[in-house]
């Protein structure tokens, strides 16, 4: 299958979208592409298949084929993400500094701290514009994480464009280019405007008075830096073009949750081409359907095995015009589990 | 035995059976007779299976909590509605998801609190969410600093910290990564101090009550060894609560199967 500058592995929980990601990124590296492997989700198996260092979420690490004991040569790039890592990287020039140390920008930053999908939406465009890479393949969060992820553009986007041009509209030029230094006093004192003063003295009733200077601080910081935010934007663009990424939705007959996979399609659809692929993940519908089980309990396991299977097979058919099936890999070491669907993909010809 | 706690979180990958035991918990919970609603954490909601099962339900949304919240500390649900809708604050809320989270696990505890009889089993989104969910009250306190709201953090994670009141069940596929995943989480709890995390493997074939091992396809009998592979490895098995596969088609069979095996959780 031909490779596209960004291939996005998405899927509600469990179904083994990281192990999937991790395979196509082998399989590709096997075939001399430069390729960065990048994880969104905070669950962070990428760290276990691998065995990279937390300490370095947030930088690249190179993992080559001996590192998880295989002989075929590969190379590639992989990365945990890490939103504070990203706002370091992305953001240049004399305000850095005091963004990073703004307590609220720095707790919201933390790995669970909730900026995640926003961050990684800006660091996976910054990496495509460093062309530094063939393809970037792209480990989604679960479920409606994901969602947020491929929302997290229009949010930028709202946030800078709706909320702040009330809040800003008071502030006037003066402010633009001046340094960040007790700006949260200027503003509240050249704050006029009846619903921003209404909206901040509620605020300041529930939060106290710190909050609301620390709160206008760190959006005046964002607001300064709002370019490199808003430069996200662009690759919302880019994925929904053909050539330029392949999306795969991965499901797994283990999972009992066809309907979620459903819903998940439903709302991605509106980001993505139609030219997307369903993975099935885990089908032992081959090895099951050759079984003739001889007691009523042995039986009942088989119709109950393969209820799962036709579930899951009848949603695909009803939903995806390209599906991929991969076998369960029955191994307990996950850097086997990874090596065997690397290899899957290679008999894969579309 | 130690009291009922009030609050069951059911938490655990996707597809691991968080729903059915969750269930299968307010239905062993109802037949001591207490009071239990069922909640999805502004998930999908299984309103249907559970009027089936005659769970009651109780659910809210982000938005729905939130604007209930604001309303309260303003005293006003006009002013409370006014203030989600404008734009700075509905693409706050947008751009910062935790602080839903927050306000509706807050929602919770205080239902709770309302009404001293009430045990609530929460049937929650994937585990590295439900972190995500235990670690706001902790962010946003450092945020806050100090006001009204971190009073609010401040009681609510007195709650949560209580002993009697929180248990959590972490869902485990009988294989290695997932039960490590599922371990991982349990440290990861500890650390925020929410202790006494139990984890269940579920899903077991090996352990299907009369299941006859010679008349297995291969897959099976892998999958056989790599879970009985796993359970030698387990330091203190037999404390483990493990459940097998149910062969059962019927949802609400294998709910009502399920709560024996949940029974010496709660």
């Amino acid at each position: 299958m031909k490779p596209k500058p960004i291939e996005i592995f998405c899927g509600t929980g469990g179904v083994g979208k990281t192990t999937m990601a991790s395979s196509r990124a082998i399989h590709l590296a096997t075939q001399g592409k430069k390729v960065l492997l990048i994880t969104i989700d905070p669950s962070r198996r990428l760290k276990e298949v691998f065995g990279l260092n937390d300490d370095l979420a947030g930088e690249v690490e190179t993992v080559t084929n001996d590192r998880i004991g295989s002989d075929k040569k590969f190379q590639f790039d992989a990365m945990l993400m890490s939103p504070q890592a990203t706002i370091n990287r992305m953001i240049q020039g004399s305000s850095k500094g005091e963004l990073l140390k703004n307590p609220i920008i720095k707790t919201l930053s933390k790995p669970y701290g909730g900026m995640n999908e926003i961050m990684a939406m800006i660091e996976v465009n910054l990496r495509l514009k460093g062309k530094k890479y063939d393809t970037i393949v792209l480990d989604t969060p679960p479920g409606k994480h994901f969602i947020d992820f491929l929302e997290s553009a229009q949010k930028i986007n709202q946030f800078f464009d709706k909320s702040f041009l009330d809040l800003f509209r008071y502030l006037g030029k003066s402010f633009e280019g001046s340094r960040t230094q007790n700006i949260s006093k200027k503003i509240l004192g050249g704050i006029v405007a009846k619903g921003v003063k209404k909206l901040l003295s509620y605020l300041d009733k529930v939060t106290g008075q710190m909050f609301v200077e620390e709160f206008i601080d760190a959006v005046s910081g964002l607001y300064q830096n709002r370019e490199y935010f808003l430069e996200g934007l662009e690759l919302e663009e880019k994925l929904k073009i053909q050539s330029f990424s392949n999306w795969f939705l991965v499901t797994s007959v283990e999972q009992q949750k066809v309907t979620q996979a459903g819903e998940l399609k439903d709302q991605a659809v509106q980001f993505m081409h139609y030219d997307n692929f369903l993975i099935v993940n885990k089908t032992l519908q081959k090895q099951l359907s050759d079984w003739n089980p001889q007691s009523d309990i042995n039986k009942a396991l088989k119709d109950s095995m393969i209820f799962r299977e036709e579930m899951i097979m009848s949603f695909s058919r009803k939903n995806f015009n390209r599906i991929l099936e991969f076998e369960e890999i029955l191994s307990d070491s996950p850097s086997e589990h990874v090596l065997k669907l690397s290899e899957s993909w290679d008999q894969i010809s579309l | 035995m130690d009291p009922l706690k009030r609050l069951y979180v059911v938490t655990g990958k996707g597809g691991v059976g968080k729903t059915l035991i969750s269930l299968g918990l307010a239905k062993h919970l109802q037949s001591l007779g207490k009071k239990v609603v069922h909640n999805s954490f502004d998930q999908s909601t299984h309103d249907r299976l559970c009027s089936n099962l005659d769970i009651p339900t109780w659910n809210s949304s982000l938005e729905e909590s939130a604007t209930i919240y604001i309303a309260r500390k303003l005293g006003s649900e006009t002013i409370a509605k006014w203030v989600m809708k404008t734009p700075f604050f509905s693409s706050l809320f947008d751009m910062v998801p935790g602080l839903g989270y927050m306000i509706y696990l807050g929602h919770i505890i205080d239902r709770l609190r309302n009404d001293p009889n009430l045990i609530m089993v929460l049937d929650s989104p994937s585990s590295g969410h439900l972190l995500t969910t235990f670690e706001v009250p902790h962010n946003f306190r450092e945020i806050f600093g100090s006001g009204i709201l971190v009073h609010d953090i401040n009681k609510m994670e007195e709650s949560l910290l209580s002993p009697n009141f929180l248990k959590t069940l972490i869902i485990c596929l009988p294989n290695q990564l997932s039960l490590s995943e599922g371990r991982e989480l349990k440290e990861k709890l500890a650390e925020r101090k929410i202790q006494g995390a139990e984890i269940l493997i579920n899903d077991s074939i090996s352990l299907i009550p009369g299941l006859n091992k010679d008349d297995l396809p291969n897959c099976l009998q892998e999958k056989i060894k790599i879970e009985q592979h796993l359970f030698e490895g387990v330091e203190s098995f037999d404390e483990l609560t493990k459940i097998p596969h149910f062969s059962s088609l019927d949802e609400k069979e294998i709910i009502m199967a399920l709560q024996n095996y949940v029974k010496g959780l709660v």
